[in-house]
């Protein structure tokens, strides 16, 4: 079957189709063209009506605020996010390895938060920034903290009427940053497991730590509960509390798939960003 | 509608905006040098530049690059930095069966059009989204390397 296709010129007139035919936003084509393909030399079919977005240009661009926020168009592809000098290093990491130099230049951090993905290389280090999304529609906008707008595999808070338009990243500071992504390939890999983290240390006080499991469940986990444990504690005092962080944590991811390696390995990862972060090495980035 | 550049001749599509690009360029305009291997954005057989960057034709819909530069491989090949590819892809024994070859030529391109003077792991890294199964790699990287050596100047 056919469906509709709209090539809206403007953000107004994408919102009005938004709004009248309920079309899904295609920004770069990597998740629905492979979706909904239907063989060689055949037009892809969709069950739904398509909007081509690609060309709006009031959703292109990256810019750092005055208060230090940093603000993503949703159309920004991945090359465009790791190119950007003042990308926050998980960010920058994230998106330096999606796929391969082709997808990272056609893809978009709007369409890889809309496909809620839990293997999406984005949300994970979004996520652990306490990122935002901002939802528009042609009736108005609303901010919602990217944590809350994905609730599961494939499922998000998006309205009919609604298109991921900006995703702000608050100011962030930390001692120490730990990025990881684990794939079969060092390009084109899909995710197996991925983990961001950070802690600030401020006069030998943890005044912060957060971490965020990619592929660990039906979408990126991060336990605010857990993060506690370790907060606002001495750094001498955190080595006992390591293991009562590890079993939080691990009772917050839910791997489908080889939990066992997936349970495994992300401890393994956070135990060795805690450890090596407590040795106070000079730079800030752990491998 | 869908209008775009493509090897520097404006291009006017009537059909499905959603048309894959790749369809467009082999079965409407029949240049059929750019390959379809997996046609989900994996192999890299299929790309084209897209404004000079690369870009995988079989996952992007024609009605996504209206007013975009596309090159393909029939659009390079008579060039200065065409021939020098593909002489040096030659000279340096970089192609068995050929299939992903346009889609390396492309890659190869798009690295050196921005930057001229690549090491192995940058060319490496450049052709990391391409797949070949005949040559394991080292002597398109090989190739890649003379291109830019016996090009000096070209990019």
């Amino acid at each position: 079957m056919v469906e509709r296709c709209f090539v809206p010129s403007s953000l107004r007139e994408a919102l009005e189709i938004r709004k009248e035919y309920g079309a899904h936003p295609l920004a770069g084509g990597s998740d629905l063209m492979v979706q909904y393909k239907a063989g060689l030399g055949i037009t892809p079919d969709f069950p739904f009506p398509v909007m081509i977005i690609t060309k709006l240009e009031e959703l292109k661009g990256i810019s750092r605020k005055e208060d230090g926020s940093i603000e993503i168009m949703a159309l920004s592809t991945p090359s465009e996010i790791a190119a950007c000098p003042f990308m926050p290093f998980h960010v920058k990491s994230a998106a330096s390895r999606m796929g391969a130099i082709a997808l990272r230049n056609s893809a978009t951090i709007g369409g890889n938060i809309g496909n809620a993905s839990p293997k999406g290389d984005l949300p994970q280090p979004l996520i652990l920034l306490d990122a935002l999304v901002v939802l528009t529609s042609a009736d108005g906008e609303r901010t919602v903290l990217l944590d809350d707008f994905i609730r599961g595999s494939k499922k998000t808070d998006l309205r009919d009427d609604e298109i991921i338009t900006k995703i702000i990243i608050p100011p962030v500071e930390y001692t120490y940053a730990y990025y990881r992504k684990i794939g079969t390939r060092k390009a084109n890999a899909i995710s197996k497991l991925s983990l961001s983290a950070l802690i600030k240390i401020d006069d030998g006080l943890v005044s912060d730590f957060r971490a965020a499991s990619g592929a660990a469940g039906p979408k990126v986990i991060r336990s605010r509960e857990s993060e506690e444990i370790l907060k606002g504690h001495r750094i001498d005092e955190i080595e006992p509390l390591i293991p009562a962080f590890l079993e939080s944590w691990n009772n917050a991811i839910s791997p489908h798939a080889m939990p066992e390696y997936r349970r495994n390995t992300t401890k393994r990862m956070l135990e060795h960003f805690i450890t090596e972060a407590l040795a106070m090495p000079e730079c800030e980035i752990i491998d | 509608m869908t209008e775009f550049k493509l090897n520097g001749k404006i291009v006017r599509f009537e059909g499905n905006p959603l048309t894959r690009l790749i369809d467009v360029i082999r079965e409407d305009l029949g240049l059929t040098g750019t390959k379809e291997g997996c046609g989900e954005g994996e192999c890299g057989a299929c790309s084209v530049l897209r404004n000079g960057k690369l870009t995988t034709s079989c996952i992007i819909p024609v009605g996504a690059v209206a007013g975009d530069e596309i090159v393909t491989i029939e659009g390079l090949r008579d060039t200065e930095q065409g021939k020098c590819l593909i002489d040096a892809f030659a000279e340096g024994g970089a192609v068995q069966c050929g299939f992903c070859i346009p889609g390396m030529v492309m890659a190869a391109q798009a690295l050196l059009l921005e930057n001229s003077d690549p090491d192995e792991e940058d060319v490496r890294m450049a052709i990391s989204g391409n797949i070949c199964r005949c040559t394991g790699y080292d002597l398109i990287v090989d190739s890649i390397l003379l291109a830019a050596k016996k090009g000096k100047g070209l990019w």
